[in-house]
């Protein structure tokens, strides 16, 4: 057989379907006409030769049908005749149909939503090119194993390893800040610096300009970031070959990349790139785009005898023992935000299937009223089979339409999660219609159509004709029950855990939100500022130089105070070597564990600032502050956690962490790791991330221990932020040189980031709003059964209330067919919370997930599901009777 | 009138082949060839006849152009393609082969066993 002469003839029915039609029925007509006349030439009168031909051919219409089974087409013409019947039987039914759709579309809005976030978050967020074979230069540090750490590679090293077999190419980087030295004061800026095949290796070209080439190597060139090109030149399109003045050095500006593109923001936020030189920046990351085919573990294998060469060269960039565990890119969005999507997707594939079975229940209540069509049509010759796929085509027309509503509100719904959780998912992840999500709609579609049609099609495709025929069905039919109250129980069940989930998580963020900080974060903004390392300068001269910095935005009006805190940002822990907690010692006690505190350099004005209170003893002096040494101040887990049965006040500790590390650009007061007395207590304020108990904390000066970069928190009558201005050029105005951070950070800004935070508020804005969805479809479903069930028994309820039967005793014999299915189903509902509250607190840590919360979910669900039983019910009740039974 | 036979199944595609590859021809002159050759002995049923054209058509085994008749009304005339050709006579071959055989066994006698 020919493909192409049976895609000739079917595109030309389908397509020039009247030309076809009408080339049929000409060429029949020929047909008869000859045979007529040949009928005439033997002596037939012409009427009856005529009449005889036509009858030798057959009916007229069905010449179509005959053409069309030819050619294997009538199938296809019988869908399409099922397809219209749908139609216009879902527009006769518009209540029904419109509740059905929009039960749907809720459905797979969400799910196509958190399914588009899921693709465009963390399956394909980057615009590179290649993006699944990039990966991070990650090593698993073996004290350490839960956090990869990056390896950097000096010059020399980084020519060797790009040799490495499984290697296709290597784009290496490493983020400096910079002085944007051209503008009204000095601003820092952040730069990579890249090898020049930065466009080249990520296959991203820019706004304006060119990217960089392999001629760009060391040349003054820079290509800037699209928000900084926002932010210094207002988005001036003319600023191509314009310079911009870098640490006095002018670099000329070839390109803007695009809006999208923020590479290297998981190590940090990056304003402009500039080719790489030895000169510019001492080392490399890398970032490593393997060969087709090659295998992470394969990579793994291949890259460890380089890096523990590398090792030995420069111990200083790797772990002492480590393995190699090369991560694709995605790795770490997908670690941070894993959990958190799959809670949701497995929520709102409950909100689904909740919305199939209120789909069902139409469907089965509507088939009732039907079974009279549908026993005509089987009376008629229509096969089982063929009703059934009339069915589902009407089930699927419903899905599909559910389909295409769901989607457009899916391109709403899945920003939402983006804009509350922003800060973990990759900057570069944009929300789009996209082929995966629009497969996935369709799919989704085509698979629950089925699901739901597939109760209905199958009950009704087999109609009781002879009971139909005889009369209206009267008596309750005992299977269609049986499957509405499954549905029923399966949505009540599923709504109950949703709920439960829901509760768990607006109880969780309200505990974060009503947290006892022990801080006062409102209207408290913080600015980084760099420091010149200067050798002439001597500890004091540094630490006079930041006491005057903190002074100068103490003048500032609008500033109420300012303290120094330079080991971080509350609540989080502190980052850096100072970051996590460090060993100390307390004179005269030999603990067989040496005990743990996290060691802060504050300014005394720093608790003020906070309003952190003083519990005992008092704060170190101006002079001490100057001097750094011999004083400490201790939190109250301090005192609780060591302070053991004796006061705490005037015990002597020390630690190593204030050693002077030798780095070049640290400066520690003289004995800064000698021995303190502990001359206060505060109280405490959370140090360890919201989701982790005060650590016990040991306040130290901040001139102890200084390095090239200082933090200034300061308290202001007004936003923060509208201090920016001010700050900047008050500090300039203080010195010229002075260079200060990014941009001024709140403290309010700095809780909303926390990554507990984040997420728990997204849990509970998108479970609560899940929550109430399902609550509304379970209700919608329970009122449609009830009302159903009281519309098709209303003969009998006509005759018992005309034979006096009190009007509760109707309420509750239509309330009884669903009350036991609906308490039941809440128990199960209840005993699945109490199975799955360990799988919950894994998926959701900061949720709150006791018996009580759940047991109040339940009573949530029960009250409205009664209610929602009583309304029909009472309907049913007040009826007239007389009514009922003249009608029938 | 003598007898008329009964199609055996899946010959009418044989015979509306031998019959075009007579000659291109329109639907009723086809029909008319057939029960020319057979001497009115075949009888076959419109509505198949046509089934057959059309599905025939759909496997490109035979080609339909509009032209016109002898007695000069729109017809729609048909001709062999390639493989209509082709498929003629393997069909043809089956055919003679499949008479052979059974006639041979409905002529057998048991001295021949």
């Amino acid at each position: 057989m020919s493909l192409a002469a049976a895609l000739r003839s079917w595109w030309r029915s389908l397509i020039h379907r009247d030309q076809t039609d009408r080339d049929v029925a000409d060429e029949l007509r020929f047909h008869i006409e000859q045979r007529a006349q040949h009928l005439i030439d033997s002596g037939i009168p012409p009427a009856d030769a005529i009449r005889e031909a036509q009858l030798e051919m057959g009916r007229p219409d069905v010449q179509k049908e005959i053409y069309r089974s030819a050619i294997g087409l009538r199938p296809f013409y019988e869908i399409g005749g099922d397809l219209r019947g749908a139609i216009r039987s879902l527009y006769r039914n518009p209540f029904v149909s419109i509740a059905a759709v929009v039960s749907l579309a809720l459905g797979i809005g969400a799910t196509s939503a958190m399914f588009n976030v899921i693709y465009s978050t963390v399956l394909n967020p980057f615009p590179y090119r290649d993006t699944d074979r990039i990966v991070n230069p990650s090593l698993i540090d073996e004290k350490q194993p839960l956090l990869p750490t990056w390896f950097a590679l000096e010059p020399a090293q980084y020519d060797e390893f790009v040799k490495a077999r499984s290697i296709d190419s290597v784009l290496g980087f490493l983020l400096r800040p910079q002085t944007d030295t051209g503008n009204d004061y000095p601003e820092e800026v952040s730069v990579a610096f890249v090898t020049p095949n930065m466009n080249d290796f990520l296959g991203v070209s820019t706004l304006l300009g060119r990217g960089m080439r392999r001629s760009d190597d060391a040349q003054n060139v820079v290509v800037l970031n699209y928000k900084y090109w926002q932010r210094r030149f207002g988005g001036d399109s003319s600023v191509i070959g314009r310079t911009l003045s870098l640490d006095h050095e002018p670099m000329t500006i070839i390109g803007v990349m695009p809006q999208r593109f923020s590479f290297t923001e998981t190590v940090g936020n990056v304003d402009c790139y500039i080719p790489w030189t030895a000169s510019r920046a001492p080392a490399l990351l890398p970032w490593i785009k393997l060969k087709p085919g090659v295998t992470p573990a394969a990579a793994d294998a291949d890259f460890l005898p380089y890096l523990l060469r590398f090792q030995q060269q420069t111990p200083m960039h790797f772990p002492k023992q480590f393995r190699v565990d090369v991560q694709p890119i995605t790795a770490p969005y997908l670690h941070r935000t894993g959990h958190t999507l799959a809670l949701l997707f497995v929520s709102v594939l409950f909100l689904l299937l909740i919305g199939c079975a209120n789909c069902s229940v139409l469907l089965l209540a509507r088939g009732e009223a039907r079974q009279h069509e549908l026993s005509i049509r089987s009376a008629m010759g229509a096969g089982r089979l063929r009703l059934i796929r009339q069915l589902l085509v009407e089930s699927l027309t419903i899905a599909f339409a559910g389909a295409v509503a769901g989607t457009a509100l899916s391109l709403w719904l899945a920003k939402v999660p983006l804009r509350l959780m922003h800060n973990l998912f990759p900057q570069e992840a944009v929300i789009q219609i996209n082929w995966p999500v629009l497969g996935f709609s369709i799919t989704t579609a085509l698979l629950i159509g089925i699901l739901f049609g597939l109760a209905p099609a199958l009950r009704f495709s087999r109609p009781e004709i002879a009971q139909m025929i005889q009369s209206r069905a009267r008596t309750f039919t005992a299977s269609g029950g049986r499957s509405l109250n499954l549905l029923i129980a399966a949505q009540i069940t599923l709504t109950c855990i949703l709920l439960s989930v829901a509760a768990a998580a607006f109880a969780g963020f309200r505990h974060l939100t009503s947290m006892k900080l022990g801080y006062d974060p409102h209207n408290v903004g913080f600015i980084g500022l760099t420091l010149k390392p200067d050798p002439t300068k001597n500890h004091q001269a540094y630490a006079r130089y930041i006491e005057q910095l903190a002074d100068t935005i103490t003048s500032v009006p609008g500033v109420v105070s300012a303290g120094i805190l330079s080991s971080g940002i509350p609540p989080s822990q502190p980052f850096g070597g100072l970051g996590l907690p460090a060993s100390f010692d307390i004179l005269g006690q030999k603990p067989a564990e040496p005990p743990h505190a996290l060691v802060q350099l504050v300014s005394p004005s720093y608790f003020d600032t906070l309003r952190i209170s003083l519990l005992q003893g008092r704060l170190w002096t101006p002079d001490e502050d100057r001097r750094g040494d011999f004083v400490a101040v201790v939190n109250q887990t301090f005192v609780d956690r060591y302070g053991t049965g004796q006061t705490v006040l005037g015990q002597q500790v020390r630690t190593d962490a204030l050693k002077n590390d030798g780095r070049p650009a640290s400066i520690t007061s003289p004995e800064s790791d000698g021995w303190r007395q502990i001359i206060g207590v505060v109280a405490d304020s959370r140090n360890d991330g919201l989701e982790r108990p005060t650590a016990p904390a040991i306040y130290v000066p901040y001139t102890a221990f200084m390095w090239d970069h200082a933090q200034i928190f300061f308290r202001s009558t007004t936003a923060p932020e509208s201090l920016d201005r001010p700050l900047r050029l008050a500090l300039h105005k203080f010195n010229s040189e002075q260079v200060s951070g990014n941009e001024v950070g709140t403290l309010d800004g700095a809780l909303s980031v926390q990554t507990v935070w984040v997420q728990q508020h997204m849990f509970s804005v998108l479970c609560s709003f899940f929550g109430g969805l399902a609550l509304a479809l379970s209700l919608f479903g329970i009122a449609s059964t009830v009302l159903f069930t009281a519309e098709r028994r209303k003969n009998e309820l006509g005759i018992r209330l005309a034979l006096g039967a009190p009007r509760r005793h109707i309420v509750w014999t239509v309330m009884r067919t669903l009350l036991p299915t609906i308490i039941a189903s809440v128990l199960l509902g209840m005993a699945f919370n109490l199975g799955f509250r360990n799988v919950l607190k894994h998926w959701m840590p900061a949720g709150v997930t006791t018996s009580w919360l759940s047991a109040w979910a339940s009573v949530l669900l029960l009250l409205p599901s009664v209610v929602a039983c009583l309304i029909p019910a009472v309907r049913a009740a007040y009826t007239d009777p007389l009514e009922t039974l003249r009608n029938d | 009138m003598t007898k008329t036979i009964d199609l055996l199944q899946g010959t009418l595609e044989i015979l509306i082949l031998k019959s075009i590859s007579l000659g291109p021809q329109h639907g009723y002159g086809i029909l008319q060839r057939i029960q020319q050759i057979s001497q009115g002995r075949l009888e076959i049923p419109q509505g198949s006849f046509y089934v057959a054209l059309y599905r025939m058509e759909h496997k490109g085994l035979v080609e339909g152009e509009w032209g016109e008749s002898e007695n000069n009304r729109r017809a729609k005339f048909y001709r062999l393609t390639a493989a209509g050709r082709k498929q003629l006579k393997h069909e043809t071959g089956k055919w003679s082969e499949m008479t052979t055989v059974v006639g041979s066994i409905l002529n057998a006698t048991s001295e021949a066993l």
